[in-house]
């Protein structure tokens, strides 16, 4: 299915289209989501770096900041590892809710900040076993920051960096055992 | 070795990129939408404090991690600056050989020279920048973000830039040591609240440097100045433009819209009176108001419609 991006050309932000669409059908083959119909909205009026991911039946719509395809280098331009690293969380996200195992997890806006650092670090380490540059100690950082600077909160960060068949419950167990590590800290 | 330095002409390796005040100004999104007030509704204001329940919060702090990096590279630049740049007092302009010095050609009447109680303030100043360079790089590796990672603003060098030894120490000492003073309380808060067992014992040591800093900087303000009231007026004059230069926005202020707070009682020990401390939340509050102005101001022409909602 093709994918849309838009904008197609830009006023704020020096991103291309097709930089976009071409990024995003690589990540779409490797995870296997071909048969998805998949738009993406650039809000290029504001720097910040929120994605926002709506699912209806077999379409996945990406509403994305421009600082999320932003190089932080080099402010406005467009970074082909930022775009890659956005989008693919987001695709992840979207791949894990329709492919089973994640039924039960809430909407995206309902989820907890230890809930999304936990799934964004299993999609992180998926990206990163797919070729997508990543910085592991900047997700390490993000996932202590609200799992603990512990032993078993590390512990808990490499279970879910290095596993590829969770279920949200098995996420959720991981995740809530490196909490209760940190309560008893 | 050249004297003053345009900060155009720093010293940078290839991982760093330089931007100008200017830059961040012609960012038209940081009118059209900073995530403030321009993206809730029936003029509710968001919170945006650096601490740990903000969403983005690990990336703000590394963010403003790095800021503080090249903060301290160029404030250590600064300080180094003042001791090369100006001739001691009292201390004769010519050179061994009998060469008038580059310092006594463009102040041949010497009232520019410093003392050298100073310049010993300005190299255990740059000994103090060197340890927070060498910290901060550090925690910068600790949070996961590289050297050069980000952006650098040259801004608080060009504060340091000016031909007046006085007006450097009212806008670094002063103006900027005395942000970094609400910058470190800032990230102080942030690690102990998230528990890292690093940021905050870090930032402790280089808070209480810099509020040696800003002491000294104030000291030597009155000190040098005692019998020169226009140039002290010349330098808190500068010393406001520069507090409003770094208030754009309203990065910092008490209120929980700006990213930075006021850190009220390091400033108290830095030598900050209250009137002073004032001042600058003002000037912060009235550059958030300045913000949402020109955030609805800049919707309303992109998008009629959208006008209505903040």
């Amino acid at each position: 299915m093709p994918i849309t991006v838009s904008p197609e050309t830009y006023t704020y932000v020096s991103f291309d289209a097709e930089v976009i669409r071409r990024i995003a059908d690589d990540l779409v083959r490797a995870l296997g989501m071909q048969d998805r119909t998949i738009t993406i909205d650039v809000d290029e009026t504001t720097p910040l770096v929120r994605t926002r991911l709506t699912i209806d039946g077999d379409a996945i719509h990406i509403n994305a900041d421009s600082g999320a395809f932003e190089d932080t280098r080099l402010p406005r331009q467009q970074s082909e590892a930022a775009t890659a690293t956005a989008l693919g969380r987001v695709l992840l996200r979207a791949s894990d809710r329709l492919t089973g195992g994640f039924g039960e997890a809430p909407a995206d806006d309902q989820l907890t900040l230890a809930q999304v650092a936990a799934w964004e670090t299993y999609c992180i380490g998926r990206l990163e076993r797919l070729g997508i540059a990543v910085n592991r100690q900047r997700w390490l950082y993000n996932f202590r920051n609200r799992h603990g600077f512990t032993d078993g909160g590390d512990t808990a960060f490499d279970q879910l960096w290095t596993n590829g068949g969770l279920t949200w419950g098995e996420l959720c167990a991981i995740s809530d055992r490196a909490l209760a590590l940190k309560a008893a800290h | 070795m050249r004297k003053f330095l345009p900060a155009d002409q720093l010293a940078r390796d290839e991982r760093f990129n330089t931007i100008t005040m200017q830059d961040r100004f012609n960012d038209p999104r940081s009118a059209l939408g900073t995530g403030d007030a321009a993206t809730t509704t029936a003029g509710a204001r968001q919170k945006f404090r650096l601490t740990p329940e903000r969403r983005d919060a690990s990336d703000g702090a590394r963010g403003l991690m790095h800021g503080i990096m090249v903060g301290e590279i160029q404030a250590l630049e600064g300080a180094g600056r003042t001791c090369w740049d100006f001739d001691t007092a009292g201390v004769a302009k010519t050179s061994s050989t009998g060469a008038h010095s580059a310092g006594a050609a463009q102040n041949p009447s010497g009232d520019m020279d410093v003392p050298f109680a100073l310049k010993l303030d300005m190299a255990r100043q740059c000994w103090d920048e060197a340890r927070h360079v060498e910290i901060s790089i550090k925690l910068s590796d600790w949070m996961g973000t590289e050297i050069g990672q980000f952006a650098e603003n040259t801004v608080l060098f060009a504060a340091a830039c000016s031909s007046d030894p006085v007006l450097r120490l009212a806008g670094v000492n002063c103006a900027l040591e005395g942000l970094a003073i609400d910058v470190f309380t800032t990230m102080k808060e942030f690690g102990d609240l998230a528990g890292d067992p690093f940021l905050e014992f870090c930032e402790d040591w280089m808070l209480a440097d810099e509020v040696t800093h800003v002491k000294m900087g104030s000291d030597w303000l009155r000190k040098v100045t005692e019998n020169d009231p226009e140039r002290r007026k010349k330098a808190l004059d500068f010393q406001a433009v520069v507090d409003k230069l770094f208030s754009y926005g309203g990065t910092r202020s008490d209120s929980d819209e700006s990213p930075i707070g006021l850190a009220r009682r390091f400033r108290a020990l830095a030598g900050f009176t209250d009137d002073e401390v004032e001042a600058i939340n003002d000037v912060s509050v009235q550059a958030l108001e300045e913000r949402r102005a020109r955030g609805a101001a800049a919707r309303a022409s992109a998008d009629p419609a959208s006008a209505t909602s903040t």
